[in-house]
């Protein structure tokens, strides 16, 4: 069942198309990788499903509600219930500075869901438990590793209790010896059901952890598949082009 | 020196002990001891001219920057225009605008004659509300854009994404600014003087023109530093408590 029926995509930066009639689903469950070219539109795709850019065209349904028909948002309260569905993890991380691990973790839920105090910090202790930082609950982010900062920026997403998470290149802010921890946590993710959507240059994690690959290419889905299909037997020249590239 | 010497023997008794030999002039404990007691009295107007100049101005700054960032934009043109006049004229020119210049007004004049030293604190309140404006806006501006993609994310509002996580880190990287104009502050209130409200550099003048020597002017010095010593401190604390490291 889809959770996410993308259709007819479309959105410019100026005279400039970024993304051209781009349609996909996910299905609950689903750990879609986006792969491709710098400049493909894969963030901007990204960032269009949880309102982060403003689309010229298209529409988007998550977990049957409609955010955006034909290129006209719902109402803003609507825009604000369905995108609060997904939950993003970024590249730079965006962390909050002037607050510790734990704060980062239990801020936003405490101010944006009605839940009691103790269920908060419940779930930020089993989250920090999860991604092996209880020791560093007290740490401000500027004392933390890339890896770590990135380990706590997903755990703050999932204190919001989405249905979807979605990583924009998580790791390519990491060093390379830190993406392990960060992909380790993700695969686990994987293993526990999450519906993801991973734009990534890993293609490791591409193979081995997602179910579907899709492939972009100047604002556009080229070619899109099971890992084993588009990375053995790649249909389109793009792709064996920019497969053969990385 | 033999002379310096002679001088000092014929010094009376009476607990006087000199210090320095100074442009022929003693600096003796005695003497400091009788200016400092009106001197300090003029440190406390000093004070009190700081302490409201910016426990008003820092809000009203604020305000500014909210103003000029506004998205209503007669607003914004209006703020704007405000700071590039307050900042482009001299704080003495205010000063004697209000204090004499608002006065002689037509019509309204005969309602603004304040008193002085009310006039110069509202002096100093418009004018460094101008300077605390431009330093919140380039405080605002420091701060990453991905701050405010991951609050809307999280599903934070505009006003719990403002108050919780922007402002307390513009706050933080305007801090160093925000002292260093405070130490300006302390020793613009200095202009007073201009407006004839006594604070500490009028009574220094004042000891100096009477007595003929220069010492009021290094005691009001030394004081001056110490005022400026005891704000750097304090915000080396306030920043050391926010370094969120």
């Amino acid at each position: 069942m889809a959770i996410i029926e993308v259709s007819n995509l479309k959105k410019s930066f100026g005279d400039l198309e970024v993304l051209k009639k781009i349609t996909f689903n996910v299905d609950k469950n689903d750990v879609v990788a986006v792969i491709g070219p710098s400049g493909s539109g894969k963030s901007t795709m990204l960032r269009s499903l949880v309102h982060l850019e403003e689309i010229n065209g298209g529409s988007i349904k998550v977990a049957g509600d409609q955010l955006v028909k034909d290129g006209v948002y719902s109402k803003p309260q609507e825009v604000k219930r369905i995108t609060s569905k997904m939950g993003m993890v970024f590249q730079h991380f965006n962390l909050f500075p002037h607050l510790t691990v734990k704060e980062n973790l239990e801020l936003p839920p405490k101010l944006v869901k009605n839940e009691p105090t103790s269920v908060i910090h419940q779930r930020s202790t089993e989250l920090l438990k999860k991604i092996g930082l209880t020791d560093r609950a007290n740490a401000y982010p500027a004392n933390l590793s890339g890896g770590q900062k990135q380990r706590v920026a997903i755990a703050r997403a999932l204190m919001m209790n989405p249905e979807i998470l979605l990583f924009d290149e998580p790791t390519s802010a990491l060093d390379p010896e830190l993406t392990g921890e960060v992909l380790k946590v993700m695969k686990d993710l994987a293993e526990e059901q999450m519906t993801m959507i991973v734009v990534t240059h890993e293609m490791g994690f591409a193979k081995e952890v997602a179910n579907r690959v899709i492939f972009m290419d100047n604002g556009e889905i080229i070619e899109s598949g099971h890992p084993s299909e588009l990375f053995d037997n790649p249909r389109n020249e793009r792709t064996k082009a920019f497969l053969n590239r990385v | 020196m033999p002379q310096d010497v002679a001088t000092l023997a014929v010094l009376p008794r009476g607990g006087v002990l000199a210090l320095f030999v100074f442009g022929g002039v003693f600096l003796s404990l005695d003497y400091i001891t009788s200016i400092l007691g009106p001197m300090l009295e003029g440190a406390q107007m000093t004070v009190l001219l700081f302490l409201i100049a910016i426990i008003t101005a820092i809000p009203l700054g604020f305000l500014l920057t909210l103003a000029v960032k506004s998205s209503f934009k007669p607003l914004s043109f209006l703020a704007q225009g405000y700071i590039y006049v307050m900042r482009g004229t001299p704080l003495l020119l205010q000063l004697l605008f209000i204090c004499f210049g608002l006065p002689m007004l037509p019509v309204v004049g005969e309602y603004l004659v304040l008193d002085r030293f009310v006039a110069a604190c509202l002096g100093f309140v418009l004018n460094y509300a101008a300077y605390f404006a431009e330093i919140f806006r380039g405080g605002l501006l420091a701060i990453d854009k991905g701050q405010y993609e991951a609050s809307q994310v999280l599903g934070l509002n505009k006003w719990q994404t403002t108050t919780r996580i922007i402002l307390p880190q513009m706050f933080r990287v305007a801090l160093p600014a925000v002292a260093n104009e405070s130490v300006t502050l302390v020793k613009d209130t200095a202009l007073l003087y201009a407006v004839a409200v006594p604070e500490l550099l009028h009574y220094a003048q004042t000891a100096v023109n009477r007595d003929f020597t220069i010492v009021p002017f290094f005691v009001a010095g030394l004081i001056y530093l110490i005022m400026t010593l005891v704000l750097t401190v304090v915000f080396k604390v306030i920043e050391r408590r926010f370094k969120f490291e």
